[in-house]
């Protein structure tokens, strides 16, 4: 009887050394010895199982730095870094999966079809980050935008993955800069800045504009 | 949050950062000008003062390598003027830390283990920041500990930091891009072994083994298997740093006593081991409780090869200088005379070098030199303005080794003269046979 695993690592291994997916599901299945049900009872596509495998991928990231003992002491920015970090060390592991699986997708500016299965558990996994920090006071709450910060991450998640498959530095060091720099530039727009008080001097400034105007037309 | 925020890391921002800072200086040349029309007294004391701030802002920004520059060039006092150093000297204490994730990831990296599970206790918030790294204090089996942490990257961005500091380095010290390769070279070199964590590692036990009968300077213990690629994990000891120590007003006796471990630290390396700490910039050692002179530092080493290290220190420990044409022979292996000089060129030269190399060589010429007295480093700084106004110094002269050399032995004079110190000076001779 196939497993899932078993059908996930058969794949993996066809794409590896074919750099196609198999023509089909009949060829598929015939060459790693498995009835067609079985692949159907687990995956409704090939595309299915890559999306699982990000999908693992990013859960098992989450899941890992979530036990490490630090984990209580980082704010939402650490917590963030400390995803990207472990995540892209997980992603190590399957460094020629991964960029089997992206290269395929040339659109730079939209979201890749195999990320499909991961954006919600990041967004879901990162909603919970922002709404802390916006407990905390750490992340500043803007009506609208506090809303979309997750999506902020999105890109920066889209952007990293990207940049990582295209690092060819050693042991690649510049995806840990691009990621150290990237993800603090993006908590520091999440924090209270002079965007925010020159926001507020505005609202200050407009009401007392229409006073004096008020004012001014009595006389 | 006073962790940086972003460093500039690619090459297009790292040199927008340069391009900023020649602007300002630009900037400050102006105002200086334009403040000077209506006040003709007016010094360049405060124009240097404006320039030196931009630069080190700018320099400190970038950290890494640049800073290491900013550095290196602080220690040449005998080429900048007196207020680029005091805004240098700055860069030697203190530049902002990185996030906790990426120094866990550097563990895990180094060691597939998280700095928890290695010491018994890692704090997270570095106590201070080295040039290249920064510094946490951990504990392991009751021994407080320092864990040096190498920032990503560093080696990669150093060589696109040279080029970019170079027109920097032409417009201070006047020279053209061809002649100063060969520095820049040699400078690079130095700058990318202190990158390599394990060579350090190794140095370090070998030379603080090599030091350890001599009085009253110590050393941390270094842990080669707590230590890697990009970790080294040594000692912490404890104590002041030299300004924190100026400040306790120590007696003269005391000032004596460090400044004389400091002078047979300095002295035993170059001559009995011809390798020696090339970084002897205050940050790098400290006064124990106990009064002694602690070295943590073994990052930047310059060994001595004997066809520099025979003809220079001839000329300092022997009647070699007493003698013109011996002295020119010397001149020349060194290559500060140049083979096609003509007459007036060797005379010009031999006269010049003659005094440089008489006043570097003041403290060895009695059995004890008073570094307190301010005559000394008068004569040399203006001996280093003079040169510096000389269109003859324009061109490049003398071999590599001297930039090392120089700001070893410049460094070292520098702080025995902040220590005010006494100390005896024939305590280690060179061996020149």
């Amino acid at each position: 009887m196939a497993t899932s695993q078993q059908i996930k690592t058969g794949y993996i291994d066809y794409v590896l050394t074919h750099d196609e997916k198999p023509k089909s599901v009949y060829s598929f299945v015939k060459k790693i010895k498995i009835s067609k049900a079985e692949f159907y009872k687990f995956y409704g596509s090939f595309e299915s199982i890559e999306k699982l495998i990000w999908a693992e991928l990013t859960a098992e990231a989450i899941d890992t730095i979530q036990q490490q003992e630090v984990w209580a002491q980082y704010s939402s920015r650490d917590r963030m870094l400390s995803f990207f970090y472990s995540y892209m060390e997980l992603l190590k592991g399957h460094r020629s999966f991964i960029v089997y699986s992206l290269k395929k997708h040339t659109d730079r500016f939209s979201t890749p079809e195999v990320l499909a299965g991961a954006k919600p558990i990041f967004e879901n996994f990162a909603t919970g980050l922002i709404n802390e920090g916006l407990e905390s006071g750490e992340l500043a709450d803007r009506k609208f935008f506090a809303k979309r910060y997750k999506d902020a991450l999105w890109v920066q998640f889209a952007f990293l993955v990207n940049f990582w498959i295209n690092d060819d530095s050693a042991e690649f060091e510049r995806t840990d800069e691009a990621i150290e720099k990237g993800i603090n530039v993006t908590f520091d727009l999440f924090q209270r800045s002079p965007i925010d008080n020159l926001v507020e001097y505005g609202r200050f400034l407009s009401r007392n504009v229409n006073f004096s105007d008020i004012s001014s037309s009595k006389h | 949050m006073n962790e940086q925020n972003s460093i500039p890391v690619t090459k297009t921002e790292r040199s927008a950062k340069f391009v900023k800072t020649g602007f300002q200086i630009g900037g400050n040349y102006i105002k200086h000008y334009s403040k000077k029309l209506f006040n003709p007294q007016l010094g360049r004391d405060e124009l240097n003062e404006d320039n030196a701030t931009d630069i080190y802002k700018s320099l400190s920004e970038l950290k890494g390598s640049a800073l290491k520059i900013a550095q290196m060039l602080s220690m040449d006092k005998n080429i900048l003027p007196k207020s680029y150093i005091e805004k240098f000297t700055q860069s030697q204490y203190n530049a902002p830390p990185l996030s906790g994730p990426l120094i866990v990831r550097t563990f895990t990296r180094n060691f597939g283990k998280t700095p928890e599970a290695i010491y018994d206790k890692f704090n997270l918030v570095s106590s201070n920041a080295a040039s290249i790294g920064q510094v946490h204090e951990a504990e392991l089996n009751g021994q407080k500990l320092a864990v040096k942490i190498q920032y990503p990257g560093v080696g990669d961005s150093i060589s696109s930091d040279l080029k970019l500091v170079k027109p920097f380095a032409f417009r201070l010290l006047g020279m053209s891009e061809k002649e100063l390769n060969i520095y820049i070279k040699e400078v690079e070199e130095r700058l990318l072994e202190e990158t390599d964590y394990e060579l350090e590692v190794r140095r370090s036990i070998e030379i603080t083994e090599a030091c350890k009968d001599l009085k009253n300077v110590v050393f941390p213990t270094y842990y080669p298997a707590l230590s890697g690629k990009r970790i080294i994990t040594m000692d912490w000891i404890n104590g002041m740093h030299l300004k924190e120590f100026l400040q306790t007003n120590p007696s003269q006796e005391l000032r004596n006593k460090i400044g004389q471990a400091l002078w047979d630290f300095y002295n035993f390396q170059q001559h009995e081991l011809r390798a020696v700490h090339a970084d002897p910039h205050p940050g790098n050692f400290m006064i124990t409780p106990d009064e002694k002179l602690g070295v943590i530092d073994f990052g930047c080493i310059k060994e001595m090869p004997d066809d520099f290290y025979v003809p220079f220190f001839s000329l300092i420990s022997s009647d070699v200088i007493k003698d013109k044409k011996r002295t020119i022979e010397a001149f020349r292996k060194l290559e500060m005379i140049h083979q096609h000089d003509d007459e007036a060129q060797i005379e010009f030269y031999y006269q010049s070098y003659l005094e440089m190399i008489r006043l570097f060589a003041k403290p060895y010429t009695s059995k004890t030199f008073d570094f307190s007295q301010p005559e000394f480093f008068t004569q040399l700084y203006a001996y280093g303005e003079k040169i510096a106004k000389m269109p003859e110094f324009k061109q490049a002269r003398g071999v590599k080794h001297f930039i090392y050399v120089n700001r070893t032995n410049f460094g070292l004079y520098t702080i025995l003269q902040e220590l005010k110190a006494v100390v005896k000076t024939d305590t280690f001779n060179p061996h020149l046979t």
